[in-house]
């Protein structure tokens, strides 16, 4: 990836975090724009970043885990953007901006290592590109969860905190995790199957230990679990919203062990 | 030319001398006719609320106009001047453009924010307007405060939470459910604040509303008041398992709300929150049933602590609002000389160029063989020398406007060259 470019999408993400911090509590109209110009120059940087690296290795930029990170982090600015002008929920950077800087430089600081060997089956490719919006989903549940537990927490406080106003209400935020839970589930589940069925031809077997996999089993364990309990048990609100944190905690771990342990996803 | 505010308000005047001093449009007229007719100012606005009754006006000269234009309100409604001069407050220029900002921002309002004021300065502006008191510049000044106070509206939150028990518990449950419309309320005994708490959610589109009371006539009296269903008494337990949002306000001496009674209605209740507003005293909702699930519980003291919150926020923002306030003064200060010069500058062209197209009118009547050609360069040149002769003085003017001198500036140029007054 052009490191320049990179490195610009990188510093402005971490503005549009502290301006969107800053926003939630001092609530300045000018602030939001600054963070929402930031947000856009990073995701900008971000972009031709990408085109570059794409030109560079000619084949989409997904041949590391690393970029395959950058690519989610591409993804879910570019959702939060459009979520924000439609909802006109100015609070939303405040809680994905943290994630995507998280993120943006777990990858930055990843050893680049390629994930070579058995890549040229298209359906690796598949593989990963489902699993990336699933992950994308995943942060924006996140997000959904924390604003639902903060409002929630204020409202049986009986005190109007600096983000009551702010907030939306709890019922949108609670249909908001349902969602994103319901669109991130499918591509996830399609992902690991795809990863399993791919590992089977490529190795022989699917249950050779590799981290990543491990993780994004558990990830994927506590999200169905989540689901089935939102769809049959009646479960919503603070559970829910306890159980998407625990979740995404886990797809956090998961692309932590990618990127930082040896496995066949890299490093 | 002067401009000033003068006035007495809530801050410092009593109730009785404010009373005493309002007017009704007719009375307005009659002063705002007296005023600018009588010649003591040129132009003149005046408000006159139950908070405040305060003249916007323009001198000829600054100074003695405007307390003699008080005083002959004073006169005019019968008030002892003495009395009136004692709270009276008198703010010239600059101050006086802030006042208006901050009027019409509602930033001197006694709460801060409230929305009536915008529209009474509107009227005001609108009666002199019709009795065609307002010149240019408190035609100015009253535009640019109208525009003041919507930015203040957009730019701040200064009128924007509950600042009455009412209407918090209302944006209460908006800060619950995704939306009113439809959501079902239940209202259990009769009061003031419960009713309007009702009416509020009417008016956001909560639908169906059901009333229990003790006394049956009653229950039916408010059902039709607010297009509801009266519910017997004995069902209030059946009724809870249907509604969203439960406002009470019954004078029963025990809660008649228990926890057993919601308990028994949340589990069938699947996602839906259930929405407590409780007005009475004592208490109608046993406390602890907020930790049943999607219950919330709000007695009257927890809206009065939202309401208390609220007006503080209010005030905090009201301080980002006096600093919009003071960016548009500065702004408005040099429109307003632009205003006061550009009628001058004007003039002064025209008289020159009247001049020059005599002059070269008479010259070329002497020359009837002149060619075309030389007939231009004679124009270009005339046209020539009045821009350089001009350029200086306008610019100095321009200059001595910003820098606020521009008065004994735009005097002696209207001496010098004898050009009318206008504006």
């Amino acid at each position: 990836m052009h490191p320049h470019l990179q490195s610009i999408a990188i510093v402005a993400y971490v503005c549009a975090m502290g301006l969107a911090l800053t926003h939630l509590v001092q609530r300045q109209p000018l602030v939001h724009r600054l963070a929402a110009l930031s947000t856009l120059i990073g995701w900008v940087a971000h972009t031709l970043a990408l085109i570059v690296l794409a030109i560079e290795v000619g084949r989409p930029p997904l041949g590391t885990l690393a970029n395959a990170v950058s690519v989610v982090v591409w993804v879910v600015v570019l959702l939060e953007m459009l979520v924000e002008r439609q909802s006109g929920v100015t609070v939303l950077g405040a809680f994905v901006m943290p994630v995507v800087v998280m993120l943006s430089l777990k990858a930055s600081v990843a050893r680049p290592a390629s994930l070579a060997p058995a890549l040229g089956n298209a359906w690796i490719w598949i593989h990963i590109a489902l699993a990336l919006v699933g992950i994308a989903a995943f942060v924006l549940n996140f997000a959904g969860a924390i604003m639902y537990l903060l409002q929630d927490r204020q409202i049986r406080a009986k005190r109007p905190g600096r983000f009551y106003h702010r907030l939306p209400p709890l019922e949108t935020l609670d249909h908001w995790t349902y969602r994103t839970l319901a669109l991130g589930f499918p591509f996830l589940t399609t992902g690991l199957i795809l990863g399993a069925v791919w590992a089977r031809t490529a190795w022989g077997s699917v249950f050779t230990f590799d981290p990543l996999a491990f993780f994004s089993l558990v990830a994927w364990i506590i999200y169905a679990g989540t689901l089935a309990g939102r769809a049959a048990g009646g479960w919503h609100g603070r559970r829910a919203a306890y159980f998407a944190i625990i979740g995404f905690a886990a797809l956090v771990v998961t692309l932590g062990a990618g990127l930082f342990l040896p496995g066949r996803h890299g490093a | 030319m002067a401009l000033f505010a003068a006035g007495l308000s809530h801050k410092n005047a009593p109730v009785e001398l404010r009373e005493q001093l309002a007017a009704d449009e007719d009375k307005v007229r009659e002063i705002l006719r007296d005023l600018v007719g009588g010649g003591a100012l040129r132009e003149a606005v005046m408000l006159s609320t139950c908070n405040r009754v305060e003249v916007y006006g323009v001198a000829e000269v600054p100074g003695e106009a405007r307390a003699a234009a008080f005083r002959h309100l004073c006169r005019q409604r019968g008030v002892d001047a003495a009395a009136v001069e004692a709270v009276l407050y008198i703010h010239a220029e600059d101050d006086a453009i802030r006042h208006a900002f901050r009027v019409a921002a509602s930033l001197d309002s006694m709460m801060v924010g409230e929305p009536q004021i915008l529209g009474q300065v509107k009227d005001a502006f609108a009666l002199a307007q019709a009795c065609e008191a307002v010149g240019p510049s408190l035609h100015t000044l009253f535009t640019q405060a109208f525009a003041v106070a919507k930015r203040v509206r957009s730019e701040t939150e200064v009128a924007r939470h509950a600042v009455s028990v009412s209407f918090a518990a209302v944006e209460l449950a908006r800060k619950i459910f995704a939306q009113l419309a439809g959501r079902a309320v239940l209202l259990v005994g009769a009061g003031k604040m419960s009713e309007l708490a009702a009416r509020h959610l009417v008016e956001q589109g909560a639908f169906p509303i059901y009333v229990v009371n003790r006394t049956w006539s009653r229950a039916q009296e408010l059902a039709r008041a607010l297009a509801g269903t009266a519910v017997p008494f004995e069902e209030l337990g059946t009724a809870l398992g249907a509604v969203d949002i439960v406002i009470t306000s019954t004078g029963a001496p025990k809660p008649i709300v228990t926890r057993e009674m919601v308990a028994r209605v949340v589990r069938g209740r699947g996602t839906r929150p259930l929405f407590f507003i409780d007005i009475a005293v004592p208490r109608d909702v046993e406390a602890g049933v907020e930790r049943l699930g999607d219950v919330y519980r709000y007695d009257i003291d927890d809206l009065k602590s939202v309401v208390d919150a609220n007006i503080r926020e209010r005030l905090r923002e009201a301080q980002r609002a006096e600093a919009i306030v003071e960016r548009e003064v500065a702004k408005f200060r040099a429109r307003l000389s632009d205003v006061e010069i550009i009628p001058t500058i004007v003039s002064l062209r025209e008289r020159l160029e009247e001049i020059r197209a005599g002059e070269v009118r008479k010259t070329l009547a002497r020359l009837p063989d002149a060619s075309a050609e030389t007939r231009a360069a004679i124009e270009a040149l005339s046209a020539g020398i009045v821009n350089k002769i001009l350029h200086t003085p306008i610019t100095k003017l321009r200059e001595s406007s910003r820098a606020g001198a521009h008065r004994s500036w735009l005097a002696v140029v209207n001496e010098l060259f004898g050009l009318r007054r206008r504006g």
